[in-house]
């Protein structure tokens, strides 16, 4: 067919037509007649995945690597109504999916009582709404504790085996006292990294945060004001490094380097720091351990899988994901991208408790698993993140700029105050 | 834009036999010109009147929207971090727009005196316009690590204490403003070159034989000469000035670093919206940007008018 005027317009026509029609029709999911499964690089196990698209020829799950990008992907998918996921990752931002959990398939509803059993407590009830609807599908979590270099502690001449450490630190105030000392021994260097990480891992071991669980902020604020008075504490003894936003490729320079030189002696932090501590100090393998974090312990981060309403054959999703997520499936994801189990039942796995070189054969499992299991249940609401920033932010004012502490926490009370009657809350 | 006018109106007075009266006369012509303005309708006239009409919501992005009048508008007026964010916007661009424009200038000297090479140089200096910012921000973030970046180095060498860029307020916008420039330099320089090259040698002769010496030539011919381009850059970095986001993002984070230093107008936007889900008050921030673009525009326009009008009053 030569291309005149006539069969040009006649082509074009045609794509308007079928631009027109199809855009009447926009599917509600992602892929019709498969179930398309979003989730974050590195968020779930490929072989895993690999595995469930082949058990489950029926359910045809079609997984995709959305990035770091899926929460805003899935909130435009969501707002439009189309081209939704069946199945979606969400992070520990789950809560502020509460508000709108009429969006998702309660799973409740599709026999998950029956698996409740199997994963910890506090993290399954974290997935479930105040009205008691379950969104989230336990993926993983992420337990605190504390990591510290063995060598140097052991060189200065303090307690460096695990269980001698943690005998010597149990609260934050005699881990304080015991971070002088070992600065008197050895000058120079630091055993926190910012005020943030104080205010966030103090705030991670208390099982009340902000709100209530019927979403009612907390007229009591004064743990937060505590763990405020911690973080400054720290501070003012001199104890932390000061590189504020540590998650920032532009600070985390300064922190990476600082394993390295041995100048950053410990820190408190969730297990999944592990592969990021591997990857940027590779030399300093076999002298850090990891033990109990002072003032106990705590949970920060972890993902759920959650099934959207539009789903059209939300059992057949449930029947994958509980596979995936099953404790039988959660050592090989921990051992395929390091996402720690939140079923206790792995926690046992031989696979799991092998000694790691670079913790000097330490198996640290058991050390995780122990804070895993300890943790207390708390509500998150959904504002908990942004208001943990503020306090954080302010924090890293006063230990960056100077700012007055009474000031910064004065301003961060009025800027949360105002946030919350933005959003009708208060 | 400028082409749609045209049809309407050289197309009026040849198509006009009477033939056709009424409307359908003219129906060919609007249908020839109706996709830019359907296309128009639909991603720029549909999602600005949307975004006014989200301002007055609060709204998540996925939930039932909540009628709140001019309450977002109330609160952003009130807001500090809004001004903050302005402030740095502007600071930023200045501390941007004033270096990269002389290094450009003298780039763009030295290029159209040297002879050989100019197209590999011409290439070099364009390279850093096209390369992914984000990957750029990884890069500068290593060079301005407060204690063991290249840069705190590279001063140490020179007895100069080391400098807390990424912690500290000023660090914090100079990292950012370098990075423009780093960006930039290289567009601006070959536009200049561009201008330099258009300005007749018969000038600089001229200048020459009147006993001007190579600095007097440069400030007293070519600068005047060079000024409709020099203005045309000056606009162009103000509209890429006022959208700078992904540098500030990368390098001190969404929330912008302490004292909020890094926080420019577009990043607090985003941060808003798209990370705190609170999409009712992100479009009130984004007609507040609007606000202040358009008395930018209306400055720049002064500025450039204004020359225009002496020079009329003149003749």
């Amino acid at each position: 067919m030569t291309l005149t005027r006539r069969t040009l317009l006649t082509a074009s026509a045609a794509a308007i037509a079928a631009l027109t029609t199809s855009g009447c029709a926009s599917p509600p999911t992602a892929s019709p007649g498969r179930l398309a499964l979003w989730y974050a690089t590195r968020g779930l196990s490929e072989e895993v995945l690999r595995d469930a698209v082949a058990r489950f020829p029926d359910a045809r799950l079609d997984p995709a690597a959305v990035g770091d990008g899926l929460q805003h992907r899935l909130l435009a998918a969501m707002s439009g109504g189309a081209y939704l996921p069946d199945i979606t990752m969400l992070g520990d931002d789950v809560a502020s999916y509460f508000p709108d959990a009429d969006q998702f398939v309660d799973l409740f509803t599709l026999g998950a009582a029956r698996l409740a059993g199997e994963y910890l407590p506090w993290k399954w009830q974290s997935g479930t709404s105040p009205d008691g609807a379950m969104i989230g599908f336990p993926i993983d979590i992420g337990p605190s504790a504390l990591y510290y270099r063995h060598d140097l502690f052991a060189k200065a001449g303090f307690p460096s085996e695990p269980d001698d450490v943690a005998k010597a630190v149990p609260t934050w105030d005699d881990y304080f006292r015991f971070g002088q000392e070992l600065q008197r021994a050895l000058p120079g260097r630091y055993l926190i990294t910012d005020t943030k990480t104080v205010f966030t891992y103090s705030m991670a071991q208390l099982p009340v945060k902000y709100f209530d669980r019927q979403n009612r902020y907390l007229r009591d604020q004064s743990h937060v004001r505590e763990a405020w008075d911690r973080a400054l504490r720290a501070f003012r003894l001199g104890l932390t490094a000061g590189y504020a936003g540590s998650q920032d490729p532009g600070t985390s320079v300064d922190r990476h380097a600082a394993w390295n030189t041995g100048k950053e002696l410990s820190f408190v932090n969730a297990s999944w720091i592990t592969g990021e501590l591997k990857e940027s100090a590779p030399g300093t393998s076999g002298s850090w351990r990891v033990c109990r974090a002072p003032g106990g312990a705590g949970n920060q981060g972890g993902s759920y899988l959650a099934i959207m309403r539009a789903c059209p054959r939300p059992q057949a999703a449930f029947e994958v994901i509980s596979w995936m997520l099953s404790p039988e499936n959660q050592p090989r994801t921990y051992l395929d991208v390091g996402l720690f189990p939140s079923s206790p039942a792995a926690f046992g796995d031989p696979r799991l408790r092998r000694p790691e070189p670079f913790f000097g054969g330490q198996v640290t499992m058991d050390v995780f698993a122990r804070s895993a299991s300890e943790v207390r249940p708390a509500y998150f609401s959904p504002w908990d993140i942004n208001i943990s920033d503020t306090y954080t932010d302010e924090l890293s004012n006063v230990e960056l700029t100077g700012k007055d502490p009474d000031r910064a926490w004065a301003d961060a009370r009025t800027k949360i105050e105002r946030l919350l009657q933005r959003q009708g809350v208060i | 834009m400028s082409l749609l006018d045209a049809p309407a109106v050289t197309v009026e007075p040849v198509a006009a036999p009477p033939r056709q009266p009424g409307r359908g006369r003219y129906l060919p012509y609007y249908l020839a010109i109706s996709p830019f303005f359907l296309v128009f309708a639909v991603f720029w006239l549909y999602p600005l009147g949307y975004s006014f009409f989200v301002a007055l919501q609060r709204w998540d992005g996925i939930g039932p929207m909540h009628f709140v009048g001019l309450e977002n508008f109330r609160f952003l007026l009130t807001d500090a971090t809004f001004w903050t964010s302005i402030l740095n916007t502007l600071l930023i661009w200045v501390m941007s727009v004033v270096p990269m424009t002389v290094l450009a200038m003298l780039i763009a000297i030295g290029l159209n005196s040297s002879v050989r090479f100019t197209g590999l140089y011409r290439i070099a200096y364009f390279l850093p316009n096209v390369t992914s910012t984000v990957a750029m921000s990884l890069v500068f973030a290593s060079i301005f690590s407060g204690q063991f970046g290249i840069l705190n180095w590279v001063l140490g060498l020179f007895g100069v204490d080391p400098v807390p860029w990424l912690t500290n307020p000023w660090g914090i916008r100079t990292a950012v403003a370098v990075m423009i420039v780093w960006r930039w330099v290289g567009y601006n320089a070959i536009i200049f070159l561009a201008g330099l090259q258009a300005i007749p040698d018969e000038v600089h002769e001229a200048a020459r034989i009147d006993g001007a010496g190579p600095v007097q030539a440069f400030f007293r011919v070519t600068l005047p000469l060079l000024r409709p381009v020099l203005l045309f850059s000056v606009l162009m970095s103000a509209i890429s000035g006022m959208q700078v986001f992904a540098e500030s993002q990368v390098l001190v984070g969404n929330r912008g670093g302490p004292e909020e230093a890094g926080l420019t107008m577009v990043l607090y936007f985003y941060n808003e919206a798209f990370y705190s889900n609170d999409f009712g008050y992100g479009a009130a921030i984004a007609w507040g940007i609007f606000v202040v673009v358009v008395i930018f525009a209306i400055l720049n326009w002064r500025i450039v008018q204004r020359p225009e009008r002496r020079r009329e009053v003149a003749r």
